[in-house]
């Protein structure tokens, strides 16, 4: 167990010649963090992972994970990373059963025990051939993989794509245990609602840019929400308008979509002064969430 | 090498290979078959020398004449060939386009020790193949009347299944250098049809004789391994392509970004 960071980059970038995958990326994960990469596609979180990983070079900067440099040493990163790709894809030929062998003997030392603990606990399809399987199932299997052999590192590039509410619920609680254990966890999305309720610190990518590294509490506090609120009677939304936090508040009907930094709680006592039928929470794009971050720089 | 690799990779490609190996033997024992029929009057056909050459040679009357014009010379590399390249760029490119190679390569397993895993099991469909050919051979031979000794039919497969590695180290020369599936199995194609098109017109046109030595389907039937037994000389120049390219194969994909 190394002293220093779990994973370190220092101006690590990947420059596609097309487009520039990552700029000048300097980022350090803790032991025992589950840290959050979060950034609407193209933003250059799968391009991070799979630099971590040596299966694409970088053209500048390095990066160090477990202690070890990410490509002189890349063999052993791997053996004692588990990592799931995004936009999983198996041999479609293969059932889920032999999908799972073919990595336990790729992989070596796997306690099928845990494997077979990983398999029930997300239910994962083993008898079906991979073309018949749904994403979501699927990406159960790609989780199994990743866990079975109780790796200290875990690499999880949109692992919540395509889980049924379940299965994302088990795969919640396997983090808790993760981290329990002094694991850590470097996971990336492009939804906030997906990872703030599991990660502890996030960086939000954009363009291939760190825009900001901050704990979710902190994060939260700035994040836009937006409510739907739907009233009996139409409400004049000038009312939301004039309360502290509140960005925006448009009506259509008697709906009112309010959006806001922040606390909720102003914005749900006023709503509370007239007869509310229904409040749904938007998820917004992560442009609108962070507008503090991303309004001041216009690329 | 990495044995789960070389088992998986040849158990996806074994129902094209057995039903091409069955296929190779029925057609050859078909092939024998006919011969008491139709080879005599065939062979006073008189076909343009240059036809004939494309054919093995145009001597139908023979059993050997036979054999090497429908098998040898056409069918055999066409089916060798054709398992060997596809095979080999649907294991190496063709998962990584499919984007399986992006979960392979995060197992502690070097890109190296990969691709040879993956060859290992492409020179075993090559060697199933082979030894079809020397199966239906023998038993169309037999069933011809005989005329071939099993020496020389075994120095066909050989010849052949050396052609087939050489072919196969190429495709996956080119799928571990570009990752690109369809560009491997074109040109890798591509090189075997153009070998047998330089082989059969070659030696017609006396400036370009030596035009035969950079064509792979030269070292396989260039010494007429049905009547002449096995060349040494071609199998280590085969032999040797196969090795250089499999070096070029490796540092290749070691340097390069995964595609997808
Ligand atoms: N192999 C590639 N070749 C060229 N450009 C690429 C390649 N992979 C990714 N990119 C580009 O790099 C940027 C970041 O991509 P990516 O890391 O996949 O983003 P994310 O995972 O955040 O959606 C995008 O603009 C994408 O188009
Ligand atoms: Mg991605």
């Amino acid at each position: 167990m190394q002293a220093g960071p779990v994973i370190a980059t220092r101006g690590l970038s990947k420059d596609y010649g097309s487009g520039r995958g990552l700029v000048e990326l300097d980022l350090e994960v803790g032991q025992g963090e589950v840290f959050g990469l979060l950034g609407p596609n193209g933003a250059g979180k799968s391009t991070m992972l799979r630099l971590l990983l040596d299966l694409i070079k970088p053209t500048a900067g390095s990066a160090r994970v477990l202690g070890l440099d990410s490509i002189s040493d890349s063999l052993e990163v791997r053996g004692r990373v588990g990592f799931l790709p995004g936009d999983l894809a198996l041999y479609p030929k293969l059932t889920g059963g032999g999908v799972l062998e073919y990595f336990t003997q790729l992989r070596g030392g796997v306690d099928r025990r845990v494997r077979d603990a990983l398999v029930e606990r997300f239910d994962a399809v083993l008898d079906r051939p991979i073309r018949q399987l749904s994403a979501g199932n699927r990406q159960k299997l790609g989780l199994v993989q990743a866990f079975m052999h109780e790796p200290e590192l875990l690499i999880l590039d949109e692992p919540i794509a395509g889980l049924d509410p379940l299965v994302q619920r088990s795969f919640h609680s396997l983090l808790s245990e993760v981290r329990a254990q002094g694991r850590t966890v470097l996971l990336s999305s492009h939804t906030l609602s997906e990872v703030e309720r599991v990660t502890d610190r996030l960086a939000i990518l954009r363009n291939g840019r760190l825009v900001v590294v901050d704990s979710v509490e902190n994060l939260r506090r700035v994040a836009v929400q937006r409510l739907e609120i739907e009233f009996a009677a139409p409400v004049d939304p000038a009312e939301f308008r004039a309360l502290p936090g509140v960005v925006d508040a448009a009506a259509v009907d008697a709906t009112v979509t309010v959006s806001f930094e922040g606390s909720a709680d102003p914005v749900v006592k006023v709503a509370a002064s007239h007869y509310v039928r229904a409040v749904r929470p938007q998820d917004g794009d992560l442009e609108d969430i962070f507008l503090r971050y991303y309004r001041t720089d216009t690329t | 090498m990495s044995r789960p690799v070389t088992q998986l990779t040849l158990r996806l490609r074994l129902p094209s290979t057995m039903s091409a190996a069955v296929g190779l033997i029925a057609v050859m024992a078909a092939v024998g078959a006919l011969f008491p029929a139709v080879g005599h009057s065939i062979g006073k056909l008189h076909v343009p020398k240059s036809v004939g050459n494309l054919l093995g040679g145009g001597d139908y009357g023979t059993v050997t004449g036979w054999f090497r014009s429908e098998i040898a010379i056409i069918y055999a590399p066409l089916v060798i060939g054709a398992l060997a390249i596809t095979g080999a760029s649907a294991a190496t490119a063709g998962e990584e386009e499919d984007r399986i190679l992006a979960l392979v390569l995060a197992y502690p397993i070097r890109r190296s020790r990969l691709i040879i895993a993956k060859a290992a099991a492409i020179a075993a469909v090559v060697l199933i193949i082979a030894l079809a050919v020397w199966i239906g051979l023998i038993l169309g031979v037999a069933l011809a009347g005989g005329g071939i000794t099993i020496w020389h039919i075994t120095a066909l497969a050989v010849q052949l299944a050396f052609f087939g590695l050489a072919i196969g180290a190429l495709a996956i020369t080119l799928a571990a250098a570009t990752g690109r599936r369809s560009l491997a199995t074109g040109v890798a194609a591509g090189v075997a049809v153009l070998g047998w098109l330089i082989n059969s017109f070659a030696p017609l046109v006396s400036v370009l004789s030596w035009l035969k030595y950079v064509s792979l389907f030269y070292y396989y039937t260039g010494h007429d391994p049905l009547t002449r037994g096995i060349d040494l000389p071609s199998l280590v120049v085969l032999g040797l392509v196969t090795f250089l390219l499999m070096a070029i194969a490796i540092r290749s994909i070691e340097r390069r970004d995964l595609r997808a």
